[in-house]
């Protein structure tokens, strides 16, 4: 559904977005882009709004103005299982694992279809995450935190995924996890563009190629992720390291 | 040491602990009664289930309680009664073949019917107060009055003798122990229907959606299904189930009457808040536990009979207030 | 001298406006036009109607503060009705002799028994979810009607009680005239209700402007926040149902009073009371006491005057059959009422006119 993206393409773009949560203004004027064969991270202390910012887009919830693009064509109107259907896959914050289901259902009920592409893609989204294979049919529930992180990323790229929105993957897992996680996402950028939220400053710079900084939900700060690795003070101005 | 084995064998204990309780009334009435009575109970257990189960899923999924549920029940079995007077002679003929063919064609007829007026209920009342039960029970409470008064309207406000096809009627007498024969069929039917829900639930993907659905609603969305036509499906399948549950209960009781769907309503909240919200399995047991305790305590003591499933009720409340088995929401 | 805190002064402004804002004086009309009914019009039909329309407007009052102001929703509310007109049917009729002492007896006894049901289902239901709350009170409300049926030789079963009151209420009592009117026992008992029912009337709008009352409306909002505030939400709840539902008691003990008798069918017809109750509150306004005047008196004025609507319709469209059919079945427009009335007015008569007067002042406010 997805055609490949030419180099530099812009997939995602975000403009000037404004989220409510209730009463209160989350996103006020968020914009930012996510171009092809890069991974874009919103880094930013906790409460800036990244997680609002990754569901907004997805369209659970509601932007009361400004513009979503994806592929060029305006979502911020559209449902999320028609977002869905469009090629973007989402990894929550709380992974939104389906406990009582067993790992083979819950990649079921992910598969929007059965055909032989799925299942190449579905054999490759094993091969990345083997766990998976021996737990197939294991009540998800009992699973590790690192391997329902896996689960939860395995059901959003095993479709034809052109755009991958991750929050906060590596929270509350052990470094060596993280470092399988980092394997992972370098992977699966070779197939889809992907925008990560993170809080964990060290796998940021480890797959990041663009950041955003995120304060008050809008954008105080960007650019390349090489160029923040090295920039001491802005790192301690916005996240406090 | 006796606390651990407690705590290992908990689910076997209660299940075991569960059929003692049951076998109780043994004490106070001969062998051949207590058969009757069970019989009669899981009869009614049965019947309890099929109206259930609608409002336990209904509510799993949507998180909607659904007090329309009663009036679905009774225009599930004034369809069917109007399927019997139409087909009078296949239902009084003496042929097997015959009976149960107007018996599934009413069961068709009701099902259908219903359904789709659920549907209708979904799409123009419930869907606009998802997320707020006290106006989903008002809403749904002015929609019974409508319901019930529109069958008032159609068929009379009469009670009705429903008819009951030859065959069905009479009971079996082996060693003593009568056994009705429509008795029978309705816990057969409980359990074909049991088996279809859960083979449907587990086996197929759609089955596998409604139950990711009940632990995630947001996520099942976020990944590409429409909640929306899922909502309105199952909110019909349990408006079918419920139609089905009020054609085979009205054979049962040989009438038909408007105001037939609020006391199964009833009962059916008994039942999931027994059973517990949301599961299937929950409110096959609840049920069962209803229609038992009904039955003997009608024998033992008889005016005590109605009030006993409000004392298990409020028990399971005091002790375990998310039900039996409660559907991990 | 302490200076008055900025909550005490709006307070005593609010008190002063009270006095003397419009719809002080609209309540006031109200009230005499109660007092004045018997004079005006003397018809039994309308002192009947009268008399039913403050019963009930202050039975959809204590519902309100269940609903309206705590946020419970409670099918029970027939059923304690029926309880208190049985309590004082017992001790009126069956089990007593019509004297005062009775009376009072029958009313405290009613009270008791509803303080006991109250605190033990909101024990026991209050725990879990509040839709529970609501499915518990049906269950039980519908076992009360199936005991006093079967325990007829409690409760005189299906015939049920009749009721001769004692004294100045007594049918036979004669005052002789007054003003042109003749003050019979039951014109006595008329006033002697309205005058109950006045006071309880007053007795829930205290409480709801109350601290308590305050907390409770909290609940209602945001009941997360009422608890982190430090609240037991669970007391204040049980608070609420209980004076509501004690209050339900005793109006349906001045019910048995005027009626003269108690049977399951009337008195204690859950889903009909319960029905009534629903619509009258809802168009009425939930969350304003007052919307149980407004909705008391449109649906029992509607459901007096339906048969000479009836009527009517036939003098003019003597052809329409479906629409006498329609007539007939006026229980069906009502439940239609009730949906739409759900839907596009959830705030009712008195809650919207609210709303209106609060948008028109917050612009009032902001234009220079």
């Amino acid at each position: 559904m997805a055609e490949e993206p030419g180099v530099n393409e812009t997939i995602l773009t975000v403009e000037n977005t404004h989220t409510f949560i209730g009463h209160h203004h989350i996103l006020q004027g968020l914009s930012f882009e996510a171009k092809a064969d890069a991974v874009t991270v919103l880094i930013g202390r906790n409460g800036a709004g990244k997680s609002t910012a990754l569901k907004t887009i997805i369209g659970l919830l509601p932007c009361s103005k400004g513009r979503i693009l994806f592929a060029n064509r305006e979502i911020q109107k559209k449902r999320p299982y028609e977002i869905a259907r469009l090629g973007i896959g989402f990894v929550p914050e709380d992974m939104g694992i389906f406990a009582n289901l067993t790992v083979e259902e819950n990649m079921r009920v992910a598969m929007l279809s059965e055909n032989e592409e799925t299942a190449k893609r579905l054999k490759r989204t094993l091969d990345m995450f083997p766990d998976l294979r021996n737990f197939w049919r294991a009540q998800a529930g009992i699973l590790s935190g690192g391997q329902k992180q896996m689960l939860a990323i395995a059901r959003a790229i095993v479709n034809d995924t052109a755009l991958l929105l991750i929050d906060e993957p590596s929270k509350g897992l052990a470094p060596i996890i993280v470092e399988a996680l980092i394997e992972a996402i370098n992977q699966i950028k070779e197939h889809s563009v992907v925008v990560l939220v993170e809080q964990n400053f060290y796998m940021a710079s480890a797959v990041g190629d663009h950041f955003y900084i995120l304060d008050d939900g809008a954008v105080v700060h960007s650019g390349n992720m090489a160029e923040l690795v090295d920039d001491d003070e802005l790192k301690s101005r916005y996240l406090g390291i | 040491m006796s606390q651990t084995v407690f705590k290992r064998w908990t689910k076997e204990l209660t299940i075991v602990g569960g059929i003692i309780i049951f076998m109780v009334p043994l004490l106070g009435m001969s062998g051949k009664t207590y058969l009757t009575l069970t019989i009669a109970g899981l009869a009614m257990g049965m019947l309890l289930f099929l109206v259930a189960s609608g409002v336990s899923i209904i509510f799993g999924l949507m998180d909607v309680l659904n007090f329309a549920h009663g009036a679905l029940f009774a225009w599930g079995a004034y369809v069917g009664f109007s399927v019997f007077k139409l087909l009078r002679n296949w239902v009084e003929a003496p042929s097997v073949l015959e009976n149960f063919g107007v018996f599934f064609v009413a069961i068709l007829a009701a099902m259908v019917a219903v359904a789709l007026l659920g549907v209708i209920l979904e799409r123009v009342l419930v869907r606009r107060v998802y997320g707020n039960h006290l106006f989903q029970i008002l809403i749904t409470f002015g929609a019974t009055i409508v319901l019930v008064e529109l069958i008032r309207v159609v068929w009379g406000p009469n009670d009705e003798v429903m008819a009951v096809p030859l065959t069905f009627q009479g009971h079996w007498d082996i060693f003593d122990v009568i056994i009705q024969r429509y008795r029978l069929i309705c816990i057969i039917i409980g359990i074909i229907l049991y088996a279809v829900i859960q083979l449907i639930l587990k086996k197929t993907k759609l089955g596998t959606i409604v139950r990711a659905g009940v632990e995630n609603r947001e996520m099942v969305q976020a990944m590409g299904h429409n909640i929306f036509l899922l909502f309105t499906g199952v909110f019909a399948a349990g408006a079918g189930l419920a139609a089905l549950g009020g054609l085979a209960m009205s054979i049962f009781s040989l009438q038909v009457y408007p105001d037939m769907g609020s006391t199964y309503l009833l009962f059916a909240f008994i039942v999931v808040i027994i059973g517990g919200l949301g599961s299937v399995t929950g409110s096959l047991v609840g049920a069962l536990i209803v229609g038992l305790s009904y039955n003997y305590v009608a024998y033992l003591i008889p005016w005590a009979a109605a009030g006993v499933n409000i004392l298990i009720m409020i028990l399971i409340l005091l002790i375990r207030p998310t039900g039996l088995f409660p559907a991990g929401k | 001298m302490t200076e008055k805190t900025p909550v005490q002064i709006f307070r005593s402004d609010e008190k002063r406006k009270q006095y003397s804002s419009g719809s002080f004086f609209l309540r006031i009309a109200i009230l005499l036009l109660f007092l004045l009914v018997p004079f005006l019009f003397p018809s039994f039909k309308t002192i009947d109607l009268a008399i039913k329309i403050a019963i009930f407007a202050t039975l959809v009052a204590s519902f309100d503060i269940m609903l309206g102001y705590t946020g419970i929703l409670s099918f029970g509310h027939g059923m304690f009705f029926g309880i208190g007109a049985y309590c004082v049917a017992f001790l009126l009729g069956k089990y007593g002799s019509p004297s005062y002492a009775n009376l009072i007896l029958g009313l405290l006894m009613a009270t008791v028994v509803a303080t006991v049901l109250a605190l033990l289902i909101s024990f026991i239901s209050l725990r879990v979810k509040a839709i529970y709350f609501a499915m518990v009170t049906l269950a039980l409300a519908e076992l009360t009607l199936v005991l006093a049926n079967k325990l007829s030789g409690f409760t005189g079963g299906e015939d049920g009680i009749s009721i001769s009151l004692p004294g100045v209420f007594s049918v036979a009592f004669n005052l002789g005239e007054f003003m042109g009117l003749d003050v019979t026992g039951r014109i006595l008992t008329y006033y002697f209700i309205l005058f109950i029912c006045l006071v309880l009337f007053l007795m829930m709008i205290r409480f709801t402007h109350s601290p308590l009352g305050r907390v409770l409306q909290a609940i209602r909002d945001n009941e997360q926040r009422a608890v982190a505030l430090g609240y037991k939400t669970f007391i204040f709840q049980t608070i609420s149902i209980t004076f509501g539902c004690v209050l339900a008691t005793l109006i349906g003990g001045l019910y048995a009073m005027w009626v003269g008798y108690v049977n399951p069918e009337s008195s204690l017809e859950v889903m009909a009371i319960m029905l009534n109750v629903l619509l009258m509150v809802i168009i009425g306004g939930m969350g304003t006491l007052y919307g149980g005047i407004v909705g008391a008196a449109f649906l029992l004025t509607t459901q007096t005057f339906l048969p000479d609507l009836q009527k009517l319709a036939k003098d003019i469209l003597p052809q329409a059959a479906l629409l006498h059919n329609v007539f007939e079945r006026w229980l069906l427009l009502f439940g239609i009422l009730f949906i739409l009335v759900v839907i596009f007015f959830p705030k009712g008569v008195i809650g919207s006119v609210k709303e209106y007067i609060a948008k028109r002042e917050r612009t009032d406010l902001a234009s220079p």
